[in-house]
Formats: C-alpha cells, structure tokens, sequence
C-alpha cells in the first residue's frame, strides 16, 4: 500500500542531509535559507476543453529553497555570485496543497474542484511537490531585469513523478524577500492524470485537453541565520 | 436497468443552479426551478440523466452532546449522511447524555460511537472533531464555549441560549475561534430551496411587501413525565419562565429567522425595531406559567419594508395548516411550506389579476387552492417534468435538518483541511495571513454549502427571546440595536 506523506518538509529535509553525508551540518550553515511566504503567492493552472478555456487559481505554495552562503541578487550587477559552471546550486522544494486549488467558473466550482481533485488522486496525494535541482543562469544578464534560469528538478503529482524543466525568475524585495516567477508547460497524461470530461447531461461531455500550463509568482523570504 | 452512476457525471440541472435567476430562466425557458436536492433524488425512467457524483470531502468525526429526541434525530441524520458519496466520510465517533436511558438509545443508533455521561469528557477526546450540540437551551452557553476552546467545530442548536447575554457570549467565542466553523442551527439557511426563492423574492417578483404572515400549529402537551421527580423537573425545562423561550423561541425561531432573513435581514432594512406580544394559557398545554397560544407582531424601521408587519403566531391548543409563511405583495402572494419528514419544502405564488406577466410562470405546473390557483416554485415543478414523472414514485423528502448538517460537516471538512494545508506549510501563529487563507477558504466553501453562522444565530436568538418576553408581557417592546451587537 502507498504511504502518503503528508508533510514532506522535515522528511525532504532528512534526506537532504543523509544524502549529503558528514558535511552536511556544515554545508546546511554555509547555505541561505529562503522560506515561502503564505501572502503575495499565486499559482495558476491554466487549460483548455471542448466548451471552454478553463483555470484554478491558488494563493499558497509552501516550502524552502536554498542559495550557497553569499548569492546576493543584486539587480544592478551583471553577474551573481555562487555560480559553478553558470549554475547556481541551489536546492529546495515547493508544496502546493492540491485542494488549495480552486476552478474559476462562475457556476458550480465546487463540482469543477471535485472533478480535479478527483482525476489528480487527492485523497492519496494530497500535495504537488516540486524539488529543485538546479538553476542555470541565462546569460547575460541585463542589469535592472530580474535574473532569468533555466529550472531543472522533480515534479510529483499524483503520485507520479517526473523530471521537468521550465523558465524562472528571482527578483528581489524588500525586506529580505525575493519574488520567484516561472510558466510550466505539462501535459496531464505524463502523470497519469486522466484529462477530465464531465458529463454534462443535456450540454454534453466537457473534455479537457491534455496540456496545461502552470503559471506562479512565489515569494519567499530569507531566514534569519541562527547565532552560533 | 439501473443506470450506473458516473463519477464525472454532472447533471445539467446542478451545472445551472447557481446562475442568476433572471439568466436561468432564459436558458431553461422558464421550466423549472431547482436546487442542490434536486440532483440526490432517484429520477423516474426516462428523464434526464441524473446525479452530480463529486469526490468525497474530508472526515469529520462528530461527538453529539445531548441525546434527547431531537439529539437522536441528529445522529440518525448523520448516519444518512453517510449514503451519499460526498460524505461518506462522516462518523459519529461519541454521543453523551447524563441520562443512562437516553444516552443507551443514542448509543444504539450509533453503534461505533463511545458513550460518554459528562459532555466534558467527550470534548477531552481528540479524535472527536466537531460536536452538535442538541441540549436544553439553557445549558447551550457553557458547552458551546468550553467545546470552542476545545478546537471543535461546534453545531448549536437554536435558540442559541435563553437569554441575549449567554447568546452573545457564544456569538463572541464563536467570533473568536477563527480556524473552526460554528454553525447556528437555522435549518432554512443551508436549504436549496430557500436559497432559490431568496432571489426569487428580493428581484420584487411580488411587487412592494405589504405584510407578512408565518405560523406554527402542533396540537399537544409540552409536559414530559420521568421517572424520579429529579428527571421530571429536568424534562420539564420548557414549561419553566425562567429556562423558556417559549413557543416564539422553542417553535417559531425558524421561522422568525426566515421572514426576517427574506425581507432583507439586519443590512437591507429585515431587522424589526418593535414586537408586541399576545398570548393566554388556553389548555395549560405548556403547563402553568408558560402560554400554550401566542402571537406576535413585528412592526420594521422606515426603509424597504416601512408599513410592513409580521405576524407570527404559534399553538399547543390546534394543529390546522401547522406551519408556513404567507408573504403578501402588491403583485401577488407567496405561501412557503417548510419541509419535514413527510413532504419537500414547497412553495406557491398567487398572483393579482393587475400584475404584470413575469413569462415563465405560463410553463410552470399549477395548483389548485380553494378558489386560488398557486403557480409552483418548487424544484421540479414544470409542466414538462411533471409528465415525465406521471406513474413514478414520489421521492423520499430529505430534511431540512440533513441540508443543514450537510452544510455543516462540509464546512468543518473544509476549514479543517485548510487549517492543517496552512500549519503544515506556513507555521501554526496567528497571523493576519492566516486568518486571510482561512477566511478565504471560508468564502469558498460557503457559496456551496451555506449556512447560519454566529450573526445569524444571535439574531434569531434575540428576536425570540423579546418576543417572548413581549407576548409574556403582552406589550410592545422596542428591539434596540444594542441588543443585537456585541
């Protein structure tokens, strides 16, 4: 029988440290610690289906990335500091609670939330979990722009899980905060996710296409670093 | 054959429900009206497909503190709940009374459920999630707050208490206790029904308000016999001045709720600003010291409803045409029949011969009352579906109360689960975020189960309580605003 897990912070966090050996420790203090924020948050799927263009919309990603010790994104430098290979090695993990999410059509959402959640397996896996493995830095950067990567890492929904890579950019806020947008093109099919077609008795059956897109400004703000 | 129910399977009917009255009349060509219940009665063979099938919501354990007649009814509602697949998830994992009889019975209908003989030990109980709580009005007050400080979603039965201090320090923990549901039981608020002629009504289709009139007539005794005079003093708790609301609290409120909720309520100029009240002891049918027959009249501040009285009258003494509410307009007259065991929540509109043709009543089924003639406003009322449906089985009736702990159980699911995505991801602190996510969740899920929350509970809750200290008094009483606010 497949275990749920319902928090994977702490575990994800585990493994990270298990997985990074006896160094860990001292690399987990060398590192910045970014912390998603529950306000200024929004992601948004975005489909199509045989009556319409439809869309859920959610304010809650949750979750950790991680920076080497000393990235500082500074708009007005052409370069960023960290960078190995042109690759910032930074590592962490988005959560966002499936029934966070919510359609929005003007009649009857709840139906069009039921319809998702149940095609997605909500009830056995509750989160989609995105786990950052690298962010490749599009060069040059242009000074005043936010700076713009190429995304790599592992995408489960629905108990499935594959790798993904996507456009993001990091811009920094005030107050230690930093704005992380991005647009994933998916197709439902890849994780085993039948595309929905409610039967519409009289209208029809309203069949969803299989791509969609994921769109989301995540915002994030840094952790104080603990005192020795 | 029976048709297999499909999972994705959305009827056209629920697809409709929530649009606009005016746009769903032009699409359906004014056929009929109709209503989340709609979609969970068995349809007779031939007509449109049925059954919206949505995944079910999260599990909510449910303790039942007090287990009197109606504490059983609540958990034999609960257990209904069961058989539709969106609550499926529902249990009753507790009930409690002091008395042993009561409390074995409840136990029976429940048979999963732990008994408990002290409502503070079922509310030490973590699995238990949400509580109903279904005791004398009296003892409301402090199991309302001690279950609220619990972390439970609370269920309180109406009136919330017997006097508005009590009632307003619910409505103030009710307030407080951001991340749980607390849910006034006014059945009408969560009925489909209900939620479709609201509109019906405040689009003017009966023209200006003129008056309005609502009733409750049960012919019977409100005297209960224990066995030890101790339990005979505890069952009689109604027949006591001091402990009752009487028949305008203990009978009426639901329907003091609904009129004054359908003139507008507290916002749209529904909250009276006097009552005066009549009533005599005609048969002793609510023992010596409290009225067997009562009236009330309510007169409202100038504004949309300046001129307008209510008149509510309730009776131990005759039990004829039992209950309703007759709203009267200068178009034409509205009577509205409460559902209950026996029958669906109806309603009908008598129109003047003056009024202007409203279109879609042409196509509506019609009744026929004495010399008047009502056009049906009830779900599945049209001409059309009233001959596909010649030979078949009437539907059983569902409820108000199942409406209404629907509302409840996926409120609380709701809350619940957005409350542990929101700890789990961002911390358990009271923040002003927090509290935001949840009150958006709230937002969400409210649309589609709605429901009497703690404004709604005080409100009702205070016109009783003046209305009946008004008909004991047999006095007009002004209903100040403070008594109201907290």
């Amino acid at each position: 029988m497949r275990k749920t897990i319902d928090n994977p912070i702490p575990l994800l966090l585990m493994a990270s440290l298990i997985l990074a050996g006896p160094g860990a420790l001292q690399a987990a203090d060398a590192t910045l610690e970014y912390r998603g924020q529950s306000s200024n948050t929004t992601v948004e799927i975005q489909g199509t289906s045989t009556f319409h263009d439809w869309e859920m919309k959610g304010t809650s990603i949750g979750g950790i990335l991680d920076f080497p010790a000393g990235t500082v994104f500074d708009l007005s430098q052409a370069a960023l500091p960290g960078l190995k290979d042109g690759s910032l090695p930074a590592s962490g993990t988005a959560i966002i609670p499936v029934r966070a999410m919510h359609s929005q059509v003007a009649v009857m959402p709840g139906v069009m939330d039921g319809v998702m959640q149940d095609a997605m397996k909500e009830t056995n896996f509750p989160r989609i979990v995105y786990h950052v493995t690298e962010l490749k830095l599009k060069t040059p950067h242009a000074a005043g722009q936010p700076f713009a990567f190429d995304a790599t890492g592992d995408l489960a929904i629905a108990g499935i899980t594959n790798k993904v890579a996507f456009p993001v950019t990091i811009e920094p806020m005030d107050k230690g905060k930093i704005v992380v947008r991005g647009t994933a093109s998916l197709k439902m099919t890849e994780y085993k996710v039948p595309p929905p077609a409610p039967n519409i008795a009289g209208l029809g059956i309203m069949k969803c296409g299989d791509d969609i897109k994921v769109l989301f400004n995540w915002t994030l703000m840094q952790v104080p670093p603990k005192q020795p | 054959m029976k048709k297999k129910k499909n999972l994705s399977e959305v009827n056209r009917r629920d697809f409709l429900k929530n649009t606009s009255v005016a746009a769903f009349m032009a699409m359906m060509g004014g056929v009929e009206l109709t209503a989340r219940g709609a979609a969970q009665t068995p349809q007779p063979a031939g007509a449109e497909a049925p059954l919206t099938q949505i995944p079910s919501l999260p599990a909510v354990n449910y303790g039942v503190i007090g287990a009197g007649v109606w504490g059983r009814k609540i958990i034999t509602t609960l257990t209904l709940l069961k058989n539709d697949s969106q609550f499926k998830n529902t249990e009753v994992v507790a009930v409690c009374d002091h008395y042993a009889g009561w409390l074995n019975r409840a136990g029976d209908l429940a048979p999963k459920a732990e008994r408990f003989d002290d409502y503070k030990k079922l509310l030490a109980k973590p699995e238990v999630q949400a509580v109903v709580v279904a005791t004398p009005t009296h003892q409301h007050r402090d199991i309302v707050l001690e279950a609220l400080q619990a972390g439970k979603h609370v269920y309180c039965e109406t009136p919330l208490a017997h006097t508005i201090a009590d009632a307003k320090d619910i409505a103030r923990a009710a307030q407080k206790a951001f991340k749980q549901v607390f849910q006034a039981g006014l059945q009408d608020r969560s009925h489909p029904h209900r939620h479709f002629l609201w509109p019906f009504i405040r689009s003017g289709a009966m023209g200006r308000n003129v008056l309005v009139r609502a009733q409750w007539h049960k012919k019977g005794l409100w005297t209960r016999n224990g066995n030890t005079p101790q339990r005979t003093a505890e069952l009689n708790w109604r027949l006591d001045k001091a402990l009752s609301t009487g028949l305008m609290g203990e009978a009426c409120i639901q329907r003091l709720d609904g009129v004054t909720w359908f003139l507008g309520g507290p916002k749209l100029g529904g909250r009276p600003s006097f009552v005066t009240g009549f009533s005599s002891r005609i048969l002793d049918n609510a023992g010596p010291d409290v009225p067997d027959t009562v009236q009330c009249v309510f007169e409202f501040p100038e504004g949309a409803n300046s001129g307008v009285h209510f008149l509510c009258d309730a009776t131990l003494c005759n039990s004829f045409d039992s209950e309703y509410e007759m709203y009267y307009g200068t178009d034409s007259a509205i009577l509205m029949q409460p559902g209950d065991e026996r029958r669906e929540s109806k309603a009908w509109m008598f129109k003047e011969d003056d009024a202007p043709l409203l279109g879609w009543e042409v196509y509506a089924r019609k009744d026929t009352f004495g010399a008047e003639t009502g056009v049906s406003l009830v779900a599945n009322a049209s001409k059309q579906t009233a001959l596909t449906a010649q030979g078949a089985a009437a539907p059983p009736a569902i409820e108000p109360i199942q409406y209404s702990l629907q509302s409840f159980t996926a409120n609380a699911g709701a809350i619940a689960a957005a409350a542990k995505d929101y700890e789990e991801l961002f911390g358990e602190a009271d923040t002003p975020d927090y509290r935001a996510k949840l009150a958006e969740a709230r937002k969400f899920i409210i649309t589609q189960f709605p429901a009497a929350g703690w404004e709604e509970g005080l409100e009702a809750t205070v016109l009783a309580i003046k209305a009946n200290e008004a008909a004991l008094l047999k006095q007009r009483l002004e209903l100040k605003n403070e008594f109201f606010e907290l």
